[in-house]
């Protein structure tokens, strides 16, 4: 069987929904910021396989910015949560209850 | 951007030193910071407003090179430089309003200075972006930094959640938008303004991939500008956050959301005009409907604020629906078409810098008052008579929020004025009719902070002191909102002028 753009477009959509539910349905928060890890990655896949189907570099470019822009992302938000944890011993999104009126 | 460009940078050296002066500035803020042991607390501030000042100056006196930059990754013009004066404003109110900060919280807190600078860089490139990748670095870059400033006051639980709702969802929606941008993409084969547009013209646009990656993008961009159902962040992120961030969240970020937001629905006007045209509709009332009636329970100032400036979002919406709306053409627009396209941009530059300065001169009131009752000062009860223990706070205070609920003569009245006129214009009545109704409702809400501040006796309780600068700086804000109210045709001409610019 050959492997089309199609099957690429597939995978990365299984990618981002699997990220997007995870998302919606974990409380913890570094599971939470992994699920965004990993709709950011399965972006990556649309980008690398249209770069390829068009025949030109956009898409790479694309690509390594974003590798760059989630990790920053990754580390400012790691950051905040350690800074949670002090405080409350937990990263449980359920129990972060100071803003609620 | 298939060939190798090499751009030619020497004749682009006046084009592109704003943004160079804020990055080197942020920069140099930091090593000043780290370096500089004798430092005084206020300095930084006064370096940091010099480096927004210059970006000014930089703008009045040097050669106005428009046109593309970098090999057509950035666009700059009169609409670039516009944004780029409302954000170097609003820099340096925040930078005023910031600067009292030691005394509550007790601590040094250096890092504002520089991710303020980086947080209006990224906004600038962002308004100038001609290429999807520059659009995703400029909001990022803005992004990343807005989240440190929001969660970055250690040993404050309140900041350090908001922070981190506003990073998780942050990120959530900028992986939609990045998404719908690989989608755009694949449509059109380049990640540039000019090949999208090529795309538009020369292939079918009604086609899935780029209708779901359009409404991707418009995800993205509408948890930038607080849409409903992408506002929930609002209001917990306006309340957590610092006072003085939460001003400039709500001014300089919505303003540069809304900038891209129109760019990116001119471009991709053939295709959104029919597919999502209905859905951006009934979301632009909900906005609106939502944000006000949300905003009638709160007895909290900032969440109250937050829910207005959803309700503001859902008046901007309007602007940006008239924008697009089938009446107003394709690509080949007609002469009358056009005008009307032209007057709802204008309108909608002109609401975003009334709203900025309606906005910031509310925030700048709040955020004295937090200042020396060594709390958030946001209960709205406790602003008990603050008339008569300062009045030149509350006139302002009370100013602004006239303003805001559209009250004439204020600035606010004039924006809805020309924003409504142009929705009518368009033929969109009933559009219209609900914004009315809209701002009517929210007269409520703002006046009822009036009615406690100036017919009810001052308590043991109420909020007090005064911090001189912040105070006069927030009174000035309110007399140009007075004047721009009063005298806005030549503000709104320019802003005819400059939006005439980015119909491409």
């Amino acid at each position: 069987m050959e492997i089309t753009l199609t099957h690429y477009l597939l995978l990365a959509m299984t990618v981002f929904l699997t990220g997007m539910v995870g998302f919606v349905v974990r409380r913890n928060a570094i599971v939470m910021l992994m699920c965004v890890e990993l709709m950011l990655s399965s972006v990556n896949i649309v980008f690398a396989a249209y770069s390829r189907f068009h025949a030109n570099a956009d898409g790479h470019v694309f690509v390594l910015m974003n590798f760059a822009v989630a990790a920053a992302e990754a580390a400012i938000g790691l950051a905040i949560l350690v800074e949670i944890f002090r405080r409350r011993r937990t990263v449980n999104v359920d129990d972060l209850k100071a803003l609620m009126e | 951007m298939n060939e190798l460009i090499v751009p030619n940078l020497s004749s682009q050296w006046g084009a592109l030193l704003p943004y160079l002066i804020v990055a080197v500035g942020g920069l140099l803020v930091m090593v000043v910071d780290s370096f500089v042991r004798t430092l005084k607390k206020d300095h930084l501030s006064y370096l940091t407003m010099f480096i927004l000042i210059c970006v000014v100056i930089v703008q009045i006196v040097g050669r106005r090179t428009d046109g593309d930059l970098l090999g057509g990754m950035m666009i700059t013009g009169d609409f670039t430089r516009f944004f780029n004066y409302l954000f170097a404003g609003i820099g340096v109110m925040t930078t005023i309003f910031a600067t009292g900060l030691y005394d509550r919280e007790g601590r040094y807190r250096p890092e504002f200075y520089p991710l303020l600078l980086f947080s209006i860089l990224g906004m600038m490139i962002l308004v100038a972006a001609n290429d999807l990748l520059t659009i995703f670095l400029g909001l990022e870059t803005m992004s990343l930094a807005t989240y440190i400033l929001v969660g970055g006051v250690r040993g404050n639980i309140r900041s350090s959640e908001a922070g981190f709702k506003y990073l998780i969802l942050g990120g959530f929606s900028s992986a939609f938008l990045l998404m719908g941008m690989a989608l755009i993409y694949g449509f059109a084969g380049g990640t540039g303004f000019a090949d999208i547009a090529h795309a538009m013209k020369t292939q079918n646009p009604d086609v899935l991939i780029v209708g779901l990656g359009s409404a991707l993008m418009l995800v993205g961009f509408g948890f930038k500008v607080a849409m409903v159902p992408f506002h929930m962040w609002t209001p917990d992120v306006y309340d957590g956050a610092p006072t003085y961030v939460t001003g400039f969240m709500a001014t300089a970020i919505k303003a540069a959301a809304f900038a891209i937001l129109v760019r990116f629905v001119i471009l991709m006007q053939p295709q959104l005009a029919f597919a999502w045209y209905p859905v951006l509709v009934a979301l632009t009332i909900l906005t609106m409907s939502f944000g006000n009636l949300v905003a009638l329970a709160q007895s909290n100032i900032k969440r109250m604020l937050a829910w207005s400036s959803v309700a503001h979002a859902g008046y901007l919406l309007l602007g940006v629906v008239t924008l697009i709306s089938p009446s107003v053409g394709g690509s080949d627009m007609m002469m009358r078409s056009q005008e009307i396209g032209e007057s709802a941009g204008a309108a909608i530059l002109f609401y975003l810098v009334g709203y900025a300065l309606m906005n910031l001169a509310a925030f700048g009131i709040i955020n004295v008052m937090n200042h020396k009752s060594g709390e958030d000062a946001v209960d709205i009860n406790r602003y008990a008579g603050l008339s008569r223990r300062q009045p030149l706070a509350a006139a302002t205070l009370g100013i602004a929020l006239l303003s805001l609920a559209g009250i004439p003569p204020f600035v606010g009245f004039m924006a809805k004025f020309y924003l409504f006129s142009a929705v009518v214009r368009a033929g969109l009545i009933p559009l219209a009719v609900i914004g009315v109704i809209n701002s009517l409702i929210s007269v409520y809400y703002y006046l009822r902070v009036l009615v406690v501040m100036y017919m009810k006796e001052p308590e043991d309780t109420s909020y007090h002191g005064t911090e001189l600068v912040s105070v006069v700086t927030s009174g000035v804000l309110a007399l140009l909102v007075i004047w721009l109210g009063v005298m806005p045709d030549a503000f709104h001409r320019a802003a005819l002028v400059i939006f005439r610019q980015i119909h491409f």
